[in-house]
């Protein structure tokens, strides 16, 4: 009977805690006013908004619906999250090697930004044994708020894919970049980075119908990450951010 | 697919429910004053020779009302220095940054009144609506309103403008700012200006590497890079040159490179944080260029 109380006590504890978590992720984070540190949201237009879209092409006429959600890892608190980004993506295989693709950003939605992606993943090599299959993804980012607020950035990726196992799961390497066309930004200013690479690796559960992504990204590791409003969380000390996804998506 | 269409109407429907704007201001509330009694967090400590008597201590409430609202709300305030005095000495409006209340900015307040001799210059704080005591939610125009309140309170016990020195850290620098460079109740005599930021969109520049619009973050117009170019009086700038939170090059610098006026001073200070600079110098050295700058002219 003691044991059945305690289990019961802790039960309502854990209940309770449960309940004051909640209410405190409530209060403090995205439903009441996205209290991240001033302004760290912004740091997610830094391109790894979302993981990469397509790594190996769907096949012909087959579509796929995804959703991701992550971004860089930023100090909040005295803790650390990833930039809470939702990303939903379409995709349709024109041909067994290129599949056409575009993705709305939920979150910048959610903040009167219409943000969307629009691109194509072509497989140029399969693979061979060890050697993997190479894919590459020429893509655009469209953001647009209001007449004076909206920019457009080409994307170029490119992936080394391998897949093993039964069920055909896939693992990844890439390179990630955007390109920045502005010259000047605020005050007249030069703008003086125009590249931003970054390299990522991924895995992929493979099903019948779905897969389920993990991705980690090094975001413009070449640039330093220091004297911003944001404190990125990163491996590289003081340079560039970090980026942790995750993501799933529905073949049909 | 019916499940990502539903999502995407969602979305659609609740497009641009959010906003970042409340980002800005980072305020605490508390249920009374306890100034050197303070046990919080505060940016450095000062020994007993700097305390301000408790007849030079003086708390109380202004209504405060910008020109879109309908009602006044009730902020505090705390003048140090003899009230009979404003009259006829200079008086140093004190706008404070982004976090907490006046008990965090007590000591800065304690410095500059005790720059130039023991008890020397009058100085004003309050705290915007929302932080401490204040009444009401942080709001950009009630960041104007609410210093102009405290001028209107000057005002009425015999300041002239001639004898207001505006003085803005962080975020304070953008109704000290604007109050210099607009007509507001009063016009100051100098504008000085500690760790300034020049806008919103450099902040996400800065963050993001990237040439982004404020626009797509945030409907604050705050600007002090173009509200700087209005200014004509005596500007006083300070900054640390390890300011990892408003970088001294793209923020302050940009502020002062801004400024066309009469006379324009610029501190850089080496090794000083955003909020360090005071202990950097030394607290003697930082009263000095103060009191170098408000006796200029």
């Amino acid at each position: 009977m003691p044991q059945m109380r305690r289990l019961t006590n802790i039960r309502k504890n854990l209940s309770v805690n449960l309940r004051s978590l909640l209410f405190y992720l409530f209060r403090n984070t995205v439903f009441l006013k996205i209290r991240l540190p001033a302004l760290a949201i912004t740091c997610c237009m830094l391109s790894s908004c979302a993981p990469m879209r397509f790594v190996k092409p769907l096949e012909k006429n087959q579509q796929a619906a995804n959703l991701s959600f992550g971004g860089e890892l930023i100090k909040y608190n005295s803790s650390t999250i990833p930039v809470p980004f939702l990303t939903a993506n379409y995709g349709y295989g024109i041909d067994s090697a290129l599949t056409g693709f575009a993705s709305v950003n939920i979150t910048s939605a959610l903040f009167g930004n219409f943000q969307m992606n629009f691109g194509a993943t072509k497989q140029l090599l399969k693979q061979n044994i060890y050697f993997p299959a190479v894919s590459i993804t020429p893509s655009f980012d469209f953001i647009y708020r209001n007449k004076n607020a909206a920019k457009f950035y080409p994307q170029l990726a490119i992936n080394a894919f391998w897949e093993y196992g039964k069920k055909n799961n896939l693992v990844y390497l890439g390179i990630d970049n955007w390109f920045e066309l502005a010259s000047k930004k605020a005050y007249g200013k030069t703008q003086e980075n125009h590249w931003f690479f970054m390299p990522a690796i991924g895995h992929s559960f493979c099903g019948k119908k779905g897969s389920f992504t993990t991705e980690m990204r090094a975001i413009a590791p070449n640039l330093s990450n220091e004297k911003l409003v944001v404190e990125y969380r990163t491996p590289f000390g003081t340079n560039g951010a970090f980026g942790v996804y995750i993501g799933y998506t529905r073949k049909f | 697919m019916k499940k990502i269409i539903l999502l995407l109407i969602t979305v659609t429907i609740f497009m641009g429910c959010f906003d970042l704007d409340n980002n800005l201001y980072n305020p605490s509330k508390i249920s009374e004053y306890k100034l050197d009694n303070y046990t919080g967090d505060t940016d450095f400590h000062l020994d007993l020779s700097y305390r301000i008597p408790d007849s030079l201590v003086h708390i109380f409430t202004l209504a405060s009302q910008s020109s879109d609202e309908s009602s006044a709300t009730t902020i505090y305030a705390i003048y140090i220095g003899s009230i009979t005095r404003i009259a006829t000495d200079t008086v140093i409006m004190y706008c404070h940054g982004n976090k907490d209340h006046m008990d965090s900015y007590w000591t800065r307040g304690e410095l500059l009144a005790n720059t130039g001799s023991k008890n020397r210059f009058g100085v004003m704080m309050i705290d915007y609506r929302g932080y401490g005591k204040s009444e009401g939610e942080s709001s950009e125009n009630g960041l104007y309103a609410d210093v102009d309140a405290a001028l209107k309170w000057l005002k009425s016990n015999g300041l002239s403008d001639s004898r207001l020195v505006m003085y803005g850290f962080s975020m304070g620098t953008a109704p000290a700012t604007k109050i210099a460079a607009e007509n507001y109740s009063m016009k100051p005599k100098k504008l000085m200006l500690e760790a300034p930021f020049a806008s919103a969109e450099t902040m996400i520049q800065d963050a993001s590497g990237m040439d982004l619009p404020g626009d797509f973050f945030t409907t604050l117009s705050i600007n002090n890079g173009e509200e700087i170019k209005s200014v004509s009086q005596p500007f006083f700038w300070i900054h640390g040159e390890a300011d990892d939170f408003l970088n001294i090059d793209t923020h302050g610098q940009v502020v002062f490179d801004n400024y066309s006026g009469s006379y324009g001073e610029a501190h850089r200070i080496p090794g000083a944080n955003h909020k360090t600079i005071q202990t950097t110098m030394g607290f003697q050295s930082y009263m000095d260029v103060i009191e170098g700058f408000i006796r200029l002219h």
